[in-house]
């Protein structure tokens, strides 16, 4: 269904009259959504007070115009501190909805699924926070199979189905596993002297630099310390961690969102779930439990990331004096 | 042995249970069709045949070696050797050959661990004097000497290069004549490949419900009756399934067991046990205690890793950290 300026309704009731769009009139305008926003500290353009504003007066093309009515991820910060109780991913998923009817799409990166790898398992179905991937039966090299397809709408790009399908069969672009591979090993940082300083490797959920000041105390770490920045921690499957100890790196630490704080929901207690019963499988073979660390970072916990792996780097460099 | 333009076949079992030679049996009769076109030059699970029947061979002589079994002995070690060198093609048969299998799973301990156990520690054993077997020893009739039993088990893979591999705890017999068909017709893929198998993952073959349930909680196969139609892992039942490489035809889920991995890693696939990982941790509930179900798992090696630990990079990095020390 084609809606035009000619229509009857107004954009405001069209959106009202949207599943979780009912609250929208609400709205004060107070902003304590956008103070909460995580997107909005990286993407100032994106501002649910003022789309919601916007939608008020009726500004239907110039709010469908805005590419970062997209952004929402539905990570819910805003939702208990808004004083009128509106839900504003639900009011954001209103408004989404019609612009998709509008014929507007999502300028967001999306998962990709091969379609001769997939084998229709479901395991990415399951896994995904936004409900954005599901079976539908396709004619591959003459034979029909169910195999998994991306809502482009749905997807927020977390990468979380690309750690989880067993066949590797999803790729988010730009976090795609060679793209991975290739920012751990940038400048030959694996192979570089092993007499150096014991390497660490940090993959960390940008969620996680929200202050200015921990962007710039990330960039002034040293040299044996190595940060890939991820959309989410469900993004690491733990073969990279695995990999990476293997190619002789000292201590793998994962960081993610506070569980209850992720942006993509569910990513957060994936990532535990998968490196804490990583921690389990070293102590069974008798190994070393802290060559993998997790640790979950609130939004409020300014610094913390910093001085984590600065502490963690110190602690190595005492323990191989130790040993020497 | 008569001249003739016959295929020379060799069957060999390392540390094994026997049941890959047993499989190669249940071919059935295609056995016969397997003597028509080929002779087995060696097959000691089989028929009699002495070590050096085999040295007494020219190099490359045989075509095809079907090796099962891992490596855990020095005898093994240098059969293997001893059969690369004589053979043309060598394929590492069955899941102990091809990635360690349950005998890797002892790779969780040392040798002196292990000795320990079976022979002062389990309940059946009786040793007072507390003997442990040793590769060498004395008696009053002369020296006698046992093959050397290693730190670790390994797949042959890594002991000698192998052209092919054939998963499986055992191959099954369809698979298995396959894989024969394709050797006696020649047609064998480029080097490297994995035989007698499928490309993707189990549940491609699964027959059970999937209905999207997510994981509340991990169960144990004994600790609950599960619903003979539904997904295992929906149940909360770890099946290695979405880690594991189709081709088996489905035995343990057709008897109600959930998969236990024994065909291995999908094709791209470099590490079964922490691809499983991945996905089982992917599919749980929201509103599940991650802490408790990460402590439902019981045994995670031997749940993730329990054909492939040998080959793992779990093991890999064990080995390291072994080396430095």
């Amino acid at each position: 269904m084609q809606h035009t300026d000619n229509t009857p309704h107004s954009f405001k009731d069209e959106v009202m009259a949207e599943p979780g769009g009912e609250l929208l009139q609400r709205c004060y305008s107070c902003g304590t959504c956008v103070s909460m926003c995580l997107v909005n500290q990286t993407c100032p353009d994106y501002n649910p007070r003022r789309t919601m504003r916007m939608v008020m007066l009726d500004m239907r093309e110039e709010t469908f115009r805005n590419p970062t009515i997209w952004h929402c991820s539905a990570c819910d910060l805003c939702h208990p501190h808004c004083p009128q109780g509106i839900h504003i991913s639900d009011l954001m998923r209103a408004i989404k909805n019609v612009a998709l009817r509008a014929g507007y799409e999502s300028p967001l990166p999306s998962a990709k699924v091969d379609e001769h790898k997939c084998s229709g398992c479901d395991i990415c179905e399951k896994a995904c926070p936004y409900g954005a991937l599901s079976l539908a039966a396709k004619t591959i090299d003459g034979k029909e199979r169910k195999i998994s397809q991306v809502d482009r709408s749905l997807c927020m790009a977390c990468g979380i189905c690309a750690a989880a399908c067993p066949l590797s069969a999803i790729t988010v672009e730009d976090y795609s596993n060679e793209k991975v591979a290739a920012q751990i090993q940038a400048g030959h940082w694996l192979k570089k002297a092993k007499s150096g300083d014991p390497k660490v490797l940090v993959f960390n959920c940008s969620w996680n630099l929200r202050a200015e000041a921990d962007r710039d105390a990330m960039s002034e770490l040293p040299a044996n310390v190595r940060v890939v920045n991820v959309p989410c921690s469900g993004r690491i499957d733990p073969t990279f961690v695995l990999t990476a100890l293997q190619a002789g790196v000292a201590r793998v630490l994962v960081a993610g969102c506070q569980p209850g704080e992720c942006h993509y929901k569910q990513g957060t207690r994936i990532a535990q779930g998968r490196m804490h019963t990583l921690n389990h499988m070293f102590e069974q073979m008798g190994m070393d439990a802290q060559r993998v660390q997790f640790v979950q970072i609130g939004t409020e916990d300014r610094g913390r990331l910093p001085a984590t792996i600065l502490d963690l780097v110190a602690e190595l460099k005492s323990s191989t004096v130790a040993v020497a | 042995m008569a001249k003739n333009n016959k295929l020379k076949i060799a069957i060999y079992w390392a540390a094994s249970c026997g049941g890959c030679d047993v499989a190669v049996v249940e071919i059935g009769h295609n056995l016969l069709k397997l003597k028509e076109a080929a002779d087995i030059l060696f097959w000691p699970a089989a028929m009699d045949f002495k070590y050096s029947d085999v040295e007494a061979m020219p190099d490359k002589h045989i075509d095809v070696c079907l090796f099962n079994g891992s490596v855990r002995t020095s005898e093994n070690e240098h059969i293997a050797k001893l059969l690369r060198a004589k053979s043309k093609v060598m394929v590492a048969f069955g899941s102990c050959a091809y990635e360690g299998c349950i005998p890797g799973l002892a790779n969780l301990y040392n040798r002196g661990d292990i000795l320990t156990r079976v022979y002062q520690e389990t309940p059946s054993t009786e040793n007072p004097d507390g003997v442990i077997p040793q590769p060498h020893c004395k008696v009053p009739e002369g020296d006698l000497d046992l093959p050397e039993f290693y730190e670790s088990v390994k797949p042959v893979g890594m002991v000698v290069p192998v052209e092919y591999s054939v998963p499986g705890c055992p191959p099954v017999a369809s698979q298995v004549w396959g894989v024969l068909e394709a050797i006696i017709a020649g047609k064998l893929p480029p080097v490297g490949a994995v035989l007698g198998a499928g490309d993707r993952n189990l549940c491609e073959e699964c027959e059970r419900v999937r209905d999207g349930t997510k994981v509340k909680q991990f169960v144990r196969p004994h600790e609950v009756i599960a619903d003979p139609k539904k997904c295992f892992l929906e149940q909360g039942i770890v099946c290695s399934g979405p880690a594991t490489r189709a081709g088996c035809g489905r035995p343990c889920i057709r008897v109600g067991m959930p998969c236990r991995g024994c065909y291995g890693p999908p094709e791209g696939v470099k590490d079964q046990g922490a691809k499983l990982l991945s996905a089982i941790m992917a599919v749980i509930d929201p509103e599940a205690d991650v802490e408790q179900l990460v402590s439902q798992i019981v045994d995670p090696v031997g749940t993730l890793y329990r054909f492939s630990l040998s080959d793992s990079l779990l093991q890999q990095i064990k080995w390291q950290e072994a080396e430095k020390k």
